[in-house]
């Protein structure tokens, strides 16, 4: 199996080497961000979120624009939305987010045209081209870095907003912007895993890191680790037996989730 | 020496509702630097959201003003979802770093010293949060609000988990710190002893100023009875 395997790695098209990278740096920006997304005790919130994008694939496609644009649209739109709603009715946001980013899955739904659909909402590893390619790996950077910037003022917000702001930083300025980089982040890999199972890899390889981490280091760094592991995987699983590639790097993933249960710190 | 003559902060009618319901009125007082203010009060009297207001953490009405040179560190009671968050102690004092990602030597340094001045030893930089004793994170709840050297100090008693031995030594390490940093403590306080021990003036607090002023003569009998009702007088006097 491995041997085969490292023939099938071998001997790929280009095409499928650009859309692992890509996919693997989608999944870099994710897995960080998905690490505060799971200490903020937002994990519903992260893996409902991702459904947003589908009406705007939708609508991308109605207008001939590409599905990346139109979900991250929707995306940083409902990012917004919740920082707002949080901020302004005090309430927990996982009651109207569960509902309101359901509904608009539903919208999705009859929004994209029938022949897309199952892409749209599982992935699909060729309708990613060279040109999407690039944007998911400069963004993805540019997301990445930003987040490794913002690190510790978003840990000590999330931690402890009063000590936060006691010190002079902005807690709710620094939940937007986190928001904000989440939302596109998710953008990024919407393509390849698609809209339903995009959140569930922000999410996994976190659970899964909390697991086994002993300091904030060592979990953001296995939070990273397992996310491109479990996309490499799972996108190489899915190139082999012609699976939709959503499924598959979620079906890895919670295979580590597994595996680090055994490693569980007290 | 400390400024004497303009107070390090003052109230003037400082209110706080939330949801039309009124939790602080009018509350006016001041503190000079290197005085022990303690704020005494039932339980719900206001307490925990007058510090907040004082720090600027949620709207009010009315006056607060410090004085320019106010450096604020801040005890709160507790932590929220610090068990969430895999964090050692030595991560959670960098945490406080003015450099967003780059190694803060400086801060570095201070830590160790800081952790001496709350009695810690450097070993427990590396254990996590979570997995501190009640007494223990107390401590590096100061320490972390005493690191930069702040000149005034708000320190949220917690209610309860740190046993009598343990809190002792708290408020020993506060008198301590006021002595010989010359901070001016403001001390919220479930413990009457300890307002007469330690502190210089005693705000009582039952949503509204119900008295302030020297603990010896502001806190008379009708007065704690006032502020707690008359069962909770005798039960402070049965403690005492």
């Amino acid at each position: 199996m491995a041997k085969a395997l490292f023939i099938n790695i071998t001997i790929m098209d280009s095409q499928f080497l650009i859309i692992f990278i890509s996919g693997i740096f989608a999944a870099l920006s994710a897995s960080f961000l998905g690490a505060f997304i799971v200490v903020k005790r937002m994990a519903l919130v992260g893996d409902v979120l991702s459904h947003v994008a589908l009406p705007g694939i939708g609508l991308a496609l109605l207008f001939g624009i590409n599905p990346i644009f139109g979900a991250a649209v929707f995306l940083v739109a409902a990012a917004f939305g919740t920082w707002l709603i949080e901020k302004r009715t005090m309430l927990p946001p996982d009651a109207i987010i569960g509902a309101f980013f359901t509904a608009t899955l539903a919208l999705g739904v009859l929004l994209v045209p029938n022949h897309e659909l199952f892409e749209s909402m599982f992935g699909n590893l060729f309708a990613v081209d060279y040109y999407d390619a690039v944007i998911i790996i400069v963004a993805s950077i540019i997301i990445f870095l930003l987040t490794l910037i913002l690190s510790r003022r978003l840990t000590l917000s999330i931690a402890a907003p009063d000590l936060a702001k006691s010190i002079g930083a902005k807690p709710d300025m620094a939940y937007l912007c986190f928001l904000l980089l989440f939302a596109l982040s998710i953008a990024m890999g919407i393509k390849l895993i698609g809209s339903v199972l995009m959140g569930a890899l922000t999410i996994l390889p976190a659970t899964s890191a909390r697991n086994i981490a002993w300091s904030l280091k060592s979990f953001l760094s296995f939070s990273v680790v397992l996310g491109i592991l479990m996309t490499s995987i799972g996108l190489v699983i899915a190139n082999i037996f012609n699976f939709p590639p959503g499924p598959a790097v979620i079906l890895s993933g919670i295979v580590f989730f597994f595996v680090s249960l055994f490693f569980k710190k007290s | 020496m400390p400024n004497l003559e303009i107070p390090i902060l003052e109230t003037q009618k400082l209110s706080v509702s939330f949801d039309n319901q009124e939790i602080l009125k009018d509350v006016s007082f001041s503190v000079n630097e290197g005085d022990v203010l303690a704020i005494i009060g039932p339980n719900g009297a206001g307490k925990t959201v007058f510090f907040r207001a004082l720090l600027g953490l949620i709207p009010f009405d009315g006056g607060i003003k410090w004085r320019e040179d106010a450096r604020i560190g801040y005890v709160p009671q507790k932590l929220f979802e610090k068990a969430e968050l895999p964090l050692t102690v030595k991560e959670f004092f960098v945490l406080k770093s003015k450099n967003l990602f780059f190694k803060d030597n400086q801060l570095l340094e201070t830590i160790t010293h800081e952790l001496k001045a709350v009695g810690l030893k450097p070993e427990i930089l590396g254990q996590r949060l979570a997995n501190l004793s009640r007494g223990q994170f107390q401590k590096i709840l100061i320490a972390w609000a005493i690191l930069k050297h702040p000149n005034v100090l708000l320190f949220d008693e917690p209610t309860a988990g740190v046993d009598v031995a343990g809190e002792e030594n708290i408020y020993n390490l506060l008198h301590k710190l006021q002595d010989e940093r010359g901070m001016t403590v403001l001390i919220i306080s479930h413990d009457l002893n300890i307002v007469y021990r330690y502190a210089d003036k005693v705000l009582c607090l039952n949503k509204e100023n119900l008295c302030f002023g020297e603990p010896k003569k502001a806190l008379t009998s009708e007065q704690i009875e006032k502020l707690y009702g008359e069962s909770a007088f005798h039960q402070h006097h049965d403690h005492g």
